[in-house]
């Protein structure tokens, strides 16, 4: 039955082609139109993610990683007694203005992370030397953000706040989703850049001891600091996230062009894979007057829609791997995590058996006679 | 020597015979009769003709007989079966199992070779692969098409077609072959090759044939004719094909 179902799928090769193509095509769509969603909307909680703290302590009702409100700084010790918290450290974001040299300004995020854990501090640190911020004025900002800032190089100096500040390392793609570029400082550096008092800071990041349990350790940081909001991570990344796909409307849109793309490959493969099979119902009918049970029709028929889908969705994975590959930047990241690859594979699969099982049904009240009659 | 023939074909057992078939097709309000009562008796290890003007329900017959359609009205046993009270599951093993089938546009397989295309109602019947390869070789060699094994069915002449369906037709040994105009799209040489391949692969073998055609050139193979017109059967003729094929030898 197997060879029988493969060769038959094999003998028409431009429909198994146009049908393939499809197959590919709608994975290829999904995945890309959703990596470059997740990317975009990733974004929006990279401080999060990569920040290295268990648990994010701010004021109450934060919606948004990149913009806190002040709390008091001294709280920080109430935190620090708390059972199975390692370390906790304030933490301060900010807008203020850089001075370019053409004599415009650009307004920059800073970041000022503890200066001796440097929690929350540059990541993927490639030019340079991320200790350097002990150093006198030192900064680090991201390489794929020079051109916003006048191509500095690691070495220039420029005025934060009309304060100096000099460029001592560089990461690699830590861009938010704001327009505004990073600059990770130490706290107290940021604190004069934006002009704040030292004595209030963004958020509190937490880390915890090796086996402290995380829920646990925010119910009792709640308990200690009652004022304040406590998240782990990946709440208050998703947090940052929803921030932005309800107030901008970007959830809805980009979902829904992701949707409609979705269902635009899911379209062409189940019409192409519809007309393969009504094309060839004679070869059933002929299948079922020499003596083929529904049975054996329906598997061959299944067996075909399988390897379509396996074959369209392995070659469709391969593209995206390598769309991803060569196209992914900072800037659009294409993010594909392995469900959105999974599902959209088991997605094809169900599409192929369903619109192969569609014109089946025909087949059954097709007699098989139709090959004595043409 | 006719007399002596018929007396000898009427011992043998009865493969078909048909009371009182009605058929009529419905398409909307309208209703076409086709078959008005036909009856007939086909014994084993005959080769009949089922011959009639175009129309007249020659297709339609054939189809019936091989538990393709269902008749609306009358008996049909076909090899000691009822089959006008048999399920579609039972239908299609008495297809399967039985009875062959010879295509008037042969409708092998696409992207099957000649080989595969044999093997394919062994596959159905769950025969195990080396066991039909094999089994589908001898018949292509009978057929004298052994030299085709590996050709697909695509880059086959007709005449070769025309063998490579009947070698399908015969592979899951059935005891009864019908067979749709098999000669239609083939020359007069051809045909008669073909014609003289049926013969001698099924009544020779103990097989039953009913063949369904317009041309008279192969009417001498037949040992009788039967002759459809307005639905039924209108006349019955024998013929002398056992003698012209002696006396070709
Ligand atoms: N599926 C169908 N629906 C409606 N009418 C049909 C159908 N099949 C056949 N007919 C009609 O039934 C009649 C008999 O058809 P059938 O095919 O049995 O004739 P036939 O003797 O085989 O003709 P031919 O020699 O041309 O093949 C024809 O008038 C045909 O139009
Ligand atoms: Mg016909």
């Amino acid at each position: 039955m197997w060879s029988i179902a493969l060769k038959t799928l094999i003998a028409d090769r431009g429909k198994l082609l146009t049908a393939l193509v499809g197959v590919v095509f709608s994975i290829v769509l999904v995945n890309v139109q959703g990596g470059f969603f997740l990317g975009l909307i990733r974004k929006a909680s990279l401080l999060v993610e990569h920040g290295q703290a268990d648990i994010w302590v701010g004021h109450r009702k934060m919606h948004n990683v990149d913009f806190p409100r002040d709390i008091p700084q001294r709280w920080v010790n109430r935190i620090r007694a708390v059972p199975g918290v390692k370390r906790a450290e304030p933490y301060l974001i900010g807008f203020a203005d850089m001075s370019l040299p053409s004599g415009g300004f650009e307004q920059v995020a800073v970041v000022g992370a503890d200066q001796a854990s440097l929690l929350g501090s540059a990541w993927n640190v490639t030019q340079g030397n991320p200790l350097a911020l002990a150093r006198q004025n030192a900064v680090i900002m991201d390489e794929c953000e020079v051109q916003k800032l006048e191509f500095p190089k690691v070495g220039t100096t420029r005025e934060i706040g009309g304060r100096r500040a000099k460029i001592v390392a560089m990461s690699h793609g830590i861009m938010g989703f704001l327009v505004t570029p990073y600059i990770f400082t130490t706290y107290d550096r940021a604190a004069s850049y934006l002009n704040k008092s030292p004595d209030v800071c963004s958020y509190f990041l937490v880390q915890l001891e090796p086996n402290a349990n995380v829920n646990r350790v925010c119910e009792a940081i709640q308990r200690r600091v009652p004022e304040l909001d406590v998240f782990p991570r990946e709440e208050y990344g998703w947090i940052s996230i929803n921030y932005w796909m309800t107030r901008t409307g970007l959830g809805i849109s980009f979902g829904a062009a992701t949707l409609l793309g979705l269902l635009v490959g899911m379209v062409i493969v189940a019409q192409t894979l519809y007309a393969m099979v009504l094309d060839r119902l004679a070869e059933f009918g002929t299948l079922k007057a020499i003596g083929a049970t529904e049975r054996q029709v329906c598997s061959i028929l299944l067996i075909q829609a399988l390897a379509m889908a396996l074959v369209g969705s392995i070659l469709g994975l391969l593209a995206v791997w390598g769309i991803v590959y060569f196209y992914s930047t900072p800037r659009a990241p294409i993010v594909v995590p392995v469900w959105l690859s999974l599902g959209s594979c088991l997605l094809v699969l169900v599409i192929c058996l369903v619109a192969s099982l569609l014109p089946y049904l025909r087949i059954r009240n097709v007699d098989p006679l139709m090959v004595l009659e043409s | 020597m006719i007399g002596s023939q018929l007396d000898e074909t009427i011992t043998k057992p009865i493969a078909v015979s048909t009371e009182g078939i009605h058929k009529s097709y419905r398409s909307g309000a309208t209703v076409t009769p086709v078959l008005e009562g036909v009856d007939l008796v086909i014994r084993r290890e005959q080769c009949v003709f089922l011959a009639g003007p175009s129309g007249s329900g020659k297709t339609t017959l054939l189809s019936i007989l091989g538990c393709i359609l269902s008749p609306d009205q009358g008996r049909v046993q076909i090899l000691d079966q009822d089959i006008s009270t048999l399920d579609e599951q039972a239908r299609t093993a008495i297809r399967r199992n039985r009875i062959g089938f010879v295509f008037q546009r042969f409708h092998l397989i696409r992207g099957l070779t000649s080989l595969e295309n044999v093997c394919v109602p062994l596959t159905l019947q769950g025969m195990p692969h080396h066991k039909a390869a094999s089994r589908a070789a001898d018949l292509l060699d009978a057929v004298g098409l052994s030299h085709r094994a590996h050709t697909h069915s695509h880059n086959l002449s007709s005449g070769e077609c025309q063998r490579v369906a009947l070698a399908r037709a015969l592979s899951a040994d059935p005891d009864l072959v019908l067979a749709d105009e098999p000669t239609a799209s083939l020359d007069a040489t051809n045909g008669q090759e073909v014609m003289k391949l049926l013969r001698r692969l099924t009544t020779e073998e103990g097989r039953t044939a009913i063949i369904v055609t317009h041309d008279q050139r192969i009417f001498p193979f037949a040992d009788k004719v039967f002759h459809l017109e307005n639905g039924r059967i209108a006349e019955t003729a024998g013929s002398t094909s056992t003698a012209l094929l002696e006396s070709e030898r």
